[in-house]
C-alpha cells in the first residue's frame, strides 16, 4: 500500500481517521486503499490540472458525522433554502447525518437512510479517487426507490445542510433507483453555513427501462466550504435522464458526472449554470459513455464569472465501437464580467464508431456592447441592463428544466445573485 | 428642443473625423429630414444623439431642452425623452420583449419621478399600440427582435417609440428594408405620434419615406456637415438630381 504518498495535512488527517469497522468494513477498506494510491488529486493528474485538491484542501479537515450546531443555526440555514413550497417531500441531512425531525416524505416512495440500509449490495465502487474517499468515509444519505410504473409528480428534495460549525469533512451518499417505467423529479440542495468545511457528496443513479428522472441540483455551500461531488448514472434502454446543476456557493467546487448508456434508445440532457464571484472556483467534469447504439446525449453549461472567479468545464464523450447512430453534442459558454475572471474549457471526443453525429462547442466572452447600448438607449440604467443580459445568458440553461415551479426558483436565485452583485 | 452647434465628431479608436462642423436647430412640433449619400455621417449623428459609446465629440455642443445632452448617459437621455429608432435593431436572445418594454418604460418613469405602471395597465397599453402597428402577440412573446424579419424589426421599433412616448424621435433609415405596405404601416405609426410637443429627426437616403412622413424642413448632409437646407420640395429635387452635386 502506497500510503507514503499521503503527505499533506488533509491527507494525513484522512489516514489517521480511517478505521474500517462495521457492516461495510471491507468495502470501505478497499475504497480507502484505492484513495491512498493517489491521495488527493493534484495538478499533475490530467483531469485535475485546473483543480489541485492538495492546494485547495490545504488544512486538515478530519472526517466527521453529526453536528455541533445548535437547532437555531440549523433552522436558519434550512429556512434560507430555496425550494420550500415547491418540493413535495424533503429529506434533510445535517452535517452528514439524517435529521428525521426536519424530514417528511409523501407516500409511494420507498426510503431508507444509507446508515440503515447500508449494505455493500447498494454501493458501487468507482475509479475516481474522490468517490473512493467518499465510500471510505460515507456516513449517511438517502436510498430512494421509485417503484415500477410509479409516477411521483411533485419534486422530492434531498437537502444537505453543512453548518460549518466544525472544520471537518462530511461524506454523504445517495442511491436513487427508478424501476421500469417509473418517473420522478429529485432536487438535491446543498446549503451551508459559515466556516471552513468539506462536503463530499456522491449520488448513484439507476434509471430503469422506460423510466424518467429529472434531477435538479442547487449548490449554495457556504463561501468557505469546499464541495466535491460525483454523480454516477446508469441508464437502461429508453430511459430519459435530465440533470441540471446551479452552482453559486462554495469556495471551491469540483463536480463530476459519469453517465453510462446501458440500453438503446436512451436520452440524457445534462446542463448547468455557474454564478460565481470573489475567488470562487468551479470545475465540472462530465464523462458520457455511449456504450450502446441509438442514444442521444446533450450537455449545455452557461457559466458566469465575476471578479476573480474561475470556471472550468471538461466534457468528454466516449462513443464505443458498437454505439452506432449515437447523437451527441456538448457546449459550454462563459460570460466573463471582469478582467480577472477566467474560464477554461476542455471538450473531448473519443469516437470508435463510424456512423455517429457528435459535436462540441465552447465560447467565452464579456457582455455584448451592442446589447447593452440598445437597452440603455431605451432608458434602462446600466446596472439593470447588465443584470438583464446576465440573467438572459444563464436562463438558456434553465430552459432545460421541465418544471415551471423549479425554473421559477432558479430564476429567483439568479435574480438574488444579480441584486447582490448590483449592490456591491 | 434640439440645438446642435459646430459639432465635430470622430471615431474614438481610429480617430477618423466623421462629423465636421454641423449646425442644426429643431423646434418642438417640427419634423426635420436629413438626407445624404452613404458615408456622409447621418448615422453617426443619430448615434451621438443617443449616446452610443465609441464616438468622441471633439468640438461643439448639443443642447436638448436647454440641457447639455453630451453630459448625459444613454439611459438618462432616453428618460429625458430622446428616442433613436435603430437602422439595424439589435437582437437580444433571452430577454423577453414584454419584460424589456416594461423595464424600459418603468425605468424612464422612475427617472422622471413618476410612479411605475402596473402589469395589467402596461399590458393594456402595449396591446392597444401593437394592434395599430400590426405587431402580433407572437412577436411580443419572443425575445427582443429575435427571429423578426426586417419589417417586423422596424415595426417593433415604432411600437417601442409609441409606448415610451419620447419628445425627440430620431429615425435612422427607418425605411430601409421595408416594402411599400410595411412602409405605410410604419409611417402611419410615426405620423400618429406627431404633436406640437414632439420633434422628429428623420434620417433617410431616399425621398420615398418623405412621401409618407412629410417633413417641415429638409437638410442635405455631406462629408460631415449640412450643406443645404430647405422645405419639403428639396427632397424632390434631390430625388431628381441625386447627391452628385454635394459630393465631398
Amino acid at each position: 500500500m502506497s500510503v507514503t504518498l499521503m503527505k499533506t495535512p488533509a491527507e494525513t488527517a484522512f489516514a489517521c481517521a480511517f478505521d474500517a469497522q462495521g457492516p461495510l468494513a471491507s468495502v470501505r477498506k478497499s475504497a480507502f486503499q484505492q484513495f491512498a494510491e493517489t491521495g488527493l488529486p493534484h495538478w499533475r493528474m490530467e483531469d485535475w490540472k485546473w483543480t489541485d485538491l492538495r492546494q485547495i484542501i490545504s488544512k486538515a479537515l478530519p472526517p466527521a458525522a453529526g453536528t455541533h450546531a445548535g437547532a437555531k443555526v440549523i433552522d436558519a440555514i434550512v429556512a434560507a433554502a430555496p425550494f420550500a413550497g415547491v418540493a413535495n417531500g424533503r429529506l434533510v441531512f445535517v452535517d452528514g447525518q439524517y435529521d428525521a425531525g426536519r424530514s417528511a416524505l409523501p407516500a409511494g416512495v420507498e426510503f431508507a437512510t444509507l446508515a440503515d440500509a447500508g449494505s455493500d449490495r447498494l454501493v458501487a465502487g468507482s475509479t475516481d479517487p474522490i468517490a473512493a474517499l467518499n465510500l471510505a468515509f460515507m456516513s449517511d444519505g438517502a436510498v430512494l426507490t421509485f417503484k415500477a410504473g410509479s409516477n411521483i409528480d411533485a419534486p422530492i428534495e434531498l437537502m444537505f445542510v453543512t453548518t460549518g460549525a466544525a472544520a471537518a469533512s462530511y461524506a454523504t451518499r445517495n442511491v436513487i433507483v427508478l424501476e421500469e417505467g417509473a418517473s420522478a423529479t429529485v432536487i438535491e440542495t446543498h446549503i451551508g453555513g459559515e466556516g471552513e468545511y468539506l462536503h463530499n457528496a456522491v449520488t448513484q443513479i439507476h434509471v430503469g427501462e422506460n423510466a424518467r428522472l429529472d434531477r435538479v441540483k442547487v449548490q449554495e455551500e457556504g463561501l468557505d466550504g469546499i464541495h466535491l461531488s460525483n454523480a454516477e448514472v446508469h441508464l437502461a434502454a429508453s430511459a430519459h435522464f435530465k440533470d441540471f446543476t446551479l452552482t453559486m456557493g462554495g469556495r471551491a467546487t469540483r463536480q463530476q458526472g459519469f453517465l453510462t448508456f446501458e440500453g438503446e434508445g436512451t436520452e440524457s440532457h445534462v446542463s448547468g449554470a455557474y454564478l460565481l464571484t470573489g475567488k470562487q472556483h468551479c470545475d465540472t467534469r462530465l464523462v458520457i459513455d455511449h456504450a450502446v447504439p441509438h442514444c442521444t446525449s446533450r450537455e449545455l453549461f452557461k457559466c458566469v464569472m465575476d471578479e476573480a472567479a474561475r470556471g472550468v468545464f471538461q466534457g468528454k464523450a466516449i462513443v464505443r465501437r458498437d454505439a452506432q447512430k449515437t447523437d451527441g453534442n456538448q457546449s459550454s459558454h462563459a460570460l466573463l464580467l471582469s478582467d480577472e475572471a477566467e474560464f477554461d474549457a476542455k471538450p473531448e471526443l473519443e469516437i470508435y464508431a463510424d456512423d455517429v453525429v457528435c459535436g462540441h462547442g465552447a465560447t467565452s466572452g464579456d457582455l455584448d456592447e451592442n446589447h447593452l447600448f440598445y437597452l440603455k438607449a431605451r432608458g434602462i440604467p446600466e446596472q439593470t441592463a447588465k443584470s438583464m443580459l446576465i440573467a438572459a445568458f444563464a436562463a438558456e440553461a434553465f430552459d432545460d428544466v421541465e418544471s415551471d415551479a423549479i425554473r421559477e426558483v432558479l430564476t429567483g436565485l439568479a435574480e438574488g445573485w444579480l441584486d447582490r452583485r448590483k449592490g456591491a | 428642443m434640439l440645438e446642435i452647434r459646430n459639432l465635430h465628431v470622430k471615431l474614438e479608436e481610429e480617430g477618423k473625423q466623421i462629423i465636421k462642423g454641423l449646425d442644426l436647430t429643431i423646434n418642438a412640433g417640427e419634423v426635420h429630414a436629413i438626407m445624404g449619400p452613404n458615408g456622409s455621417g447621418k448615422s453617426t449623428l443619430s448615434y451621438v444623439l443617443a449616446g452610443r459609446p465609441g464616438y468622441e465629440v471633439a468640438d461643439g455642443s448639443i443642447s436638448y431642452k436647454g440641457e447639455d445632452l453630451l453630459e448625459m448617459e444613454a439611459d438618462e437621455r432616453a428618460a429625458a425623452g430622446v428616442f433613436l429608432a435603430f437602422q439595424y435593431p439589435i437582437e437580444i436572445p433571452g430577454v423577453a420583449t414584454m419584460q424589456f418594454l416594461k423595464v424600459a418604460l418603468n425605468s424612464q418613469r422612475k427617472a422622471r419621478g413618476e410612479g411605475e405602471l402596473s402589469t395589467p395597465d402596461f399590458m393594456r397599453l402595449v396591446r392597444e399600440k401593437a394592434d395599430k402597428l400590426n405587431v402580433t402577440q407572437d412577436m411580443l412573446k419572443r425575445p427582443v427582435n429575435v427571429g423578426f424579419s426586417g419589417g417586423e424589426k422596424k415595426r417593433a421599433e415604432i411600437l417601442q417609440m409609441a409606448v415610451l412616448e419620447p419628445s425627440l424621435c430620431v429615425l435612422d433609415e427607418t425605411d430601409s428594408g421595408l416594402d411599400i405596405d410595411a412602409l405605410r404601416v410604419v409611417a402611419d405609426g410615426v405620423n400618429a405620434l406627431r404633436s406640437p410637443d414632439r420633434a422628429m429627426l428623420v434620417i433617410t437616403h431616399y425621398q420615398r419615406l418623405l412621401d409618407y412622413i412629410v417633413p417641415d424642413k429638409v437638410h442635405v448632409m455631406s462629408a460631415g456637415k449640412i450643406v443645404k437646407s430647405g422645405g419639403k420640395e428639396l427632397a424632390l429635387e434631390l430625388e431628381k438630381e441625386g447627391y452628385a452635386a454635394y459630393a465631398a
